[in-house]
């Protein structure tokens, strides 16, 4: 799984939505986190599962339901990335007060 | 939806030679692309080359001297090369600020993170220099809790 995929996988906001939703750590049944997506079950499921091959969420069985819940590991690559990016622009910026201090 | 990163720096030196380095071609090559192909002047599309790394054509929007400058790219994408206000694009912003003291704060703002197409941030990725700020924004904002 490459971060790209991983973002990809987050690039539409009902994803967002479920992802947000599991963000407090807590796990939902398929059933519960489909509702008020403004979308239809259906939808809600391919939408889950495209969260699931970008291993965004897990899918654990519970008795007779399906619980979901969110998978930190990958989106701690997403924390590490932003510092990437922002680190790139201290860089830049050290760069620039380096060279008009001198 | 967090569509901007800002970043800030304090630097010892008068508003004027700080601008200097950043509007002027001859110095802003020595902190920032490693060549700037092209007029670097304002409507204009100069191609700032990373070595490397690639080029990038760019579109300066404005420059006011000694406070403020700017130019469009597609961010972390340093192959683009074309028209940068045709695709969807970052807005780069320089700002300078006088302080009490004689040194100035220099913020930077990148903003339209959030126009930009999953493919550019894709591209952007491949290249491994940025372009993902705009999920990165969303990310950070729903998961700075957790």
């Amino acid at each position: 799984m490459t971060v790209a995929q991983i973002f990809k996988a987050l690039g539409d906001p009902v994803r967002l939505k479920i992802v947000k939703r599991l963000s407090d750590g807590s796990s939902y049944t398929i059933g519960n986190l489909s509702k008020d997506l403004g979308i239809s079950r259906q939808g809600a499921r391919k939408q889950i599962q495209t969260l699931v091959s970008a291993k965004v969420v897990h899918l654990k069985p519970v008795g007779r339901e399906i619980k979901v819940t969110l998978d930190t590991s990958s989106l701690e690559l997403g924390r590490a990335f932003i510092a990437n990016l922002e680190n790139q622009w201290d860089q830049r910026l050290k760069a620039l007060k380096d060279l008009t201090e001198k | 939806m967090q569509d901007i990163i800002q970043r800030e720096v304090t630097i010892n030196a008068t508003k004027e030679r700080i601008y200097d380095a950043i509007a002027n071609p001859e110095l802003v090559v020595l902190w920032f692309p490693n060549t700037i192909e092209g007029k670097y002047k304002v409507g204009e599309r100069p191609i700032f080359g990373f070595g490397e790394h690639g080029r990038n054509q760019i579109y300066i929007v404005e420059a006011k001297p000694y406070e403020y400058f700017s130019y469009r790219w597609v961010p972390g994408s340093n192959h683009f090369i074309g028209d940068v206000l045709k695709v969807p694009n970052t807005l780069v912003e320089f700002c300078i600020v006088e302080e009490k003291n004689g040194s100035c704060k220099v913020t930077m703002t990148e903003t339209g993170f959030a126009k930009l197409p999953i493919e550019t941030a894709e591209e952007s990725f491949k290249q491994n220099s940025g372009g993902w700020e705009f999920m990165l924004g969303r990310l950070e904002k729903y998961f700075a809790g957790v």
